[in-house]
């Protein structure tokens, strides 16, 4: 275990030194190259630390709480799965009646966001509370052995949307959360990904300043339930942004503020072809596996065509630009 | 110790007591500071990515310094090295490798501009030396190491002027004699290096003398005698060998007159001669060749040996290039050489397994000619050195260092046979005083460098931008003459900004990707260096072997390897 450790420090006084907030500790049992918790952990460094956190039931309530131990290192409640943005709301109104700053945070997957806790965090949003809302979108219900999701995207296999004879996959289409959350007028919306995780760490920063409801969903690769290698989470992740199937976008007041351009776009099957879940449609000599690769190219096309991801020219904010490395660091 | 918390309650952080780290199953993230390509393709055994990242950081001077830790002479070599560290760069793979030889120009002439000082010291008075016979670039090479390790070089040189074949055989428009002389002035002012001009082995010294008074002694003649040019028997009276035709030149500023000329021959010597004839006035200069010019899918070791710009300009010129030919036979009248009888011919592997010239029958056609030149090599005079040679027209060491035999004698550069360009002459001295040092202190050769080179599938390009190879100036083909240099200087502007495009091959970026993308915080960052030379340290404790970290290393620092 010694090998690369520092002469002059130890292990344990090095982690202690980090230069970043740790809101969330190792320890937790994520899988191997989990997205989400990836996700949490780079949300957590921008909003912490004077924040608190309600959980709504799904993988990271799960992975992070093995009872007697908890990762969290800030106030953090877990109540039910449908609940979340409810006590969110109440603790937001707690700290409110006590005259207190701190910022709450409200953590949900998709299966409690899209589905279970939809009318929760409707509710929440349109009772204007000064909450950031957070949806891990690993898109279907890992937790619980991947069943599919109004998340998940379609012609994606799940233990509830199996491919085979009838189906190639999943029948229906990914809700577009985004356009229903612009709905209710809030001052701050986006879509993330950790593949992004500067562009991601801004948009939490920036839904940090503002007072009322933001929403932001980041794209979390799940190796276990999209049945793609542990080391590919950021590279799938970058290939869905880069395809148009995942576009990145900021919403303010319902109307589309930013966009990231992308710069080189692939086509779909760059992105379906490392995933189990998309395995199917790769399948030889089955005219279903084409129409259904085409399916989804078109609905690329069309995030494309709807906030006008092509872009031409070299940009700062597009999909290379943001993640360009230099020598000494990774931003611009 | 777990802390049993009343129920659904638990302390803030207390996950940190369970160790993931025992559920990696076989490979852990290491840090594998592999060689970067153009490193292991540099016969000077320059570091170009360690010195690429100096420039990356805005430090020009401390990008020379470890530069000349290799190689002193970059302001030469930039100019004239045929650079294979561009061949093999991994970025050829993807936008265009870097220029690397225009950035090593500019810093060599920056240093001379700004006349930066040499990072060594000058050896103690009573410190070992060693004799060095010839002033080229193995023997300056040998000299400027001699000094990095504090031993004191003593150089003899038969012609009253440093430089060899930098001098004798490379044109001013390729290596101008102003920054020739400045470079090589610089590097004899430095105090402990002793050299004696106009000293011929042989006549003023001999081998045995140097041995008994020196630590040890390096031979870096270079090939002064021409072999003896015959096909079939046949010999111009008129002939000019191609490497004397050069000197000739260098000296007089004039070639004899000829309206069609052939040569023949594969290396830099030949290409300058066709060009340099075609501007003295040659109407047709058409270059014979074994080898096969640069294309798809030719075999590297097929290739013309020629530095590639330089092969480009004499297309430019109107210099015609025959590929895979060779002269069958003079035709003459009288003793003067009026065509040549050439045929196709290939160099294939035989039923032994080794290469064999083939020529085909039905391809002989003829050129007339007014003068021939074959460019066909030489090999080393033997004067004073007969007893090392035995009867051999080259040295051939006994191992990479140069060492001949159990004695202190090492023989260097072209003197070897086998070496052909200035960087592999200057990788030669290097060799030969790290194996003198490792001798002198009781111990055997040095170990190789044993790292792996780093392919290009282990870079995550994804974090480099696309960026186009930069282009230097060129003179155009209607001023080129005989002393202004056809390449131009980049300026700095373009050199940092090539330098910007190096994917720093097997070294760490500190672009912080490991310690921002690791899922479970098994990446710690340190402010100090690691003992590897990083800035992160990887907590196996927690680590789970994702491989997130190793994938979206750029520069391929990290790798997955089987857990000890």
């Amino acid at each position: 275990m010694a090998q690369n450790q520092s002469s002059l420090r130890s292990i344990s006084d090095l982690r202690n030194s980090q230069p970043r907030f740790c809101g969330l500790e190792s320890g937790h049992r994520a899988c191997q190259g989990c997205g989400e918790a990836l996700a949490a952990r780079l949300v957590m460094e921008s909003a912490g630390p004077d924040v608190m956190v309600a959980n709504a039931t799904g993988c990271l309530e799960v992975f992070t709480t093995a009872w007697p131990q908890s990762s969290w290192q800030v106030p953090w409640i877990h109540s039910l799965f449908e609940n979340a943005p409810a006590i969110a709301s109440g603790m937001e109104a707690a700290m409110k009646a006590k005259g207190k700053n701190t910022k709450v945070l409200a953590f949900g997957g998709d299966g409690s966001t899209y589905d279970i806790g939809f009318q929760a965090l409707s509710g929440m949003l349109e009772r204007h509370h000064n909450i950031l809302y957070i949806c891990y979108d690993n898109e279907a219900y890992m937790n619980t052995g991947v069943q599919r999701s109004s998340s998940t995207p379609h012609a994606a296999s799940t233990t509830t949307s199996p491919s085979g004879k009838e189906r190639m996959g999943k029948r229906h289409l990914k809700k577009d959360m985004l356009s229903i959350i612009a709905a209710h007028h809030i001052p701050y919306a986006a879509s993330a990904s950790v593949a992004y995780p500067a562009d991601l760490q801004r948009k939490v920063r920036y839904a940090m300043g503002i007072e009322g409801p933001t929403f932001l969903v980041v794209h979390s690769p799940c190796p276990l339930g999209w049945r793609h290698e542990s080391s590919k989470t950021i590279e799938v992740g970058r290939r869905a942004v880069e395809c148009g199937l995942f576009p990145l976008v900021e919403l303010e007041r319902g109307s589309v503020a930013n966009v990231m351009p992308i710069r080189n776009r692939r086509p779909v099957t760059d992105y379906l072809e490392m995933q189990g879940r998309f395995g199917h449609l790769f399948k030889a000599d089955d005219p279903r596996a084409v129409e259904e690769r085409d399916h989804l190219q078109a609905l690329a096309d069309y995030n494309v065509a709807t906030y006008g991801l092509d872009g031409a020219v070299a940009d700062p904010m597009d999909t290379k630009g943001a993640a360009k490395v230099r020598r000494g660091g990774g931003e611009l | 110790m777990t802390q049993l918390t009343r129920g659904a309650f638990a302390l803030p952080g207390t996950s940190l007591d369970f160790k993931t780290g025992n559920w990696r199953s076989g490979e852990v993230p290491s840090h594998i500071h592999a060689k970067a390509p153009c490193h292991n393709a540099c016969p000077a055994g320059e570091d170009q990515q360690a010195w690429l990242a100096h420039m990356q950081q805005g430090h020009a001077e401390a990008a020379w310094r470890e530069l000349v830790s290799a190689n002193p002479l970059p302001a030469i070599t930039g100019r004239v090295c045929p650079h294979p560290c561009e061949t093999a760069c991994n970025r050829a793979t993807t936008d265009g490798a870097l220029a690397i030889h225009n950035i090593e120009r500019w810093l060599g002439d920056e240093a001379i501009k700004h006349g930066w000082k040499y990072p060594v010291a000058t050896p103690e008075a009573d410190a070992p030396s060693v004799a060095i016979i010839g002033a080229g670039p193995a023997g300056l090479s040998a000299a400027w190491h001699c000094l990095r390790h504090e031993l004191r070089p003593v150089i003899f040189e038969a012609l009253p002027q440093a430089g060899g074949l930098l001098r004798s055989a490379i044109p001013a428009t390729r290596l101008p004699r102003d920054v020739l002389n400045a470079e090589l002035g610089r590097l004899l002012a430095l105090e402990g290096i002793t050299l004696n001009l106009s000293t011929r082995l042989g006549r003023d010294v001999t081998v045995d003398e140097l041995r008994r008074e020196h630590a040890a002694v390096i031979l870096s003649p270079g090939c002064q005698a021409a072999w003896e040019w015959e096909v079939g028997g046949a010999v111009p009276s008129d002939l000019h060998e191609g490497l004397q035709l050069l000197k000739e030149f260098m000296d007089h500023g004039a070639f004899p007159e000829a309206k069609q000329v052939v040569v023949h021959g594969g290396g830099n010597t030949a290409i300058d001669i066709c060009r340099l004839l075609k501007r003295a006035g040659a109407e047709k200069v058409t270059l014979v060749t074994a080898s096969a010019l640069p294309g798809p899918g030719v075999d590297p070791s097929d290739l013309i040996n020629v530095v590639p710009r330089e092969l480009d300009e004499a297309l430019e010129e109107g210099i015609e290039i025959i590929e895979h030919a060779t002269i069958n036979r003079l035709i003459m009248r009288g003793s003067k050489a009026t065509g040549v009888e050439i045929a196709s011919l290939k160099k294939l592997k035989g039923t032994d397994g080794r290469r064999h010239r083939v020529t085909f029958e039905g391809t002989e056609r003829v050129i007339n000619v007014d003068m021939v030149v074959p460019c066909i090599g030489e090999r080393v005079d033997p004067e004073g050195l007969e007893t090392l040679l035995h009867g051999k027209a080259y040295f051939k060491p006994d191992s990479d260092s140069g060492k001949l035999g159990k004695a202190n004698i090492y023989a260097l550069g072209d003197a070897r046979g086998d070496r052909g360009t200035v960087a592999a002459a200057i990788g030669d001295g290097r060799a030969a005083v790290a194996s003198i040092v490792a001798n002198l202190a009781g111990k055997g050769e040095p170990p190789a460098d044993s790292r792996p080179v780093l392919p290009a599938e282990l870079l995550n390009t994804a974090y480099f931008d696309t960026s186009q190879r930069t282009q230097a100036p060129k003179l155009p083909v209607s001023e080129r003459g005989f002393d202004t240099e056809i390449e131009g200087d980049i300026g700095r502007a373009a050199a940092m900004a090539e330098a910007a495009r190096c994917m720093s091959c097997g070294d760490c970026l500190a672009c912080d990707n490991c310690w921002t993308m690791c899922p479970d915080s098994a990446v710690l960052k340190i402010q100090e260096l690691a003992m590897d030379g990083s800035h992160y340290v990887f907590d196996l404790d927690y680590c789970k072997g994702c491989g997130i970290c190793a994938a979206e290393c750029p520069s391929g620092f990290i790798q997955m390897t089987a857990e000890a």
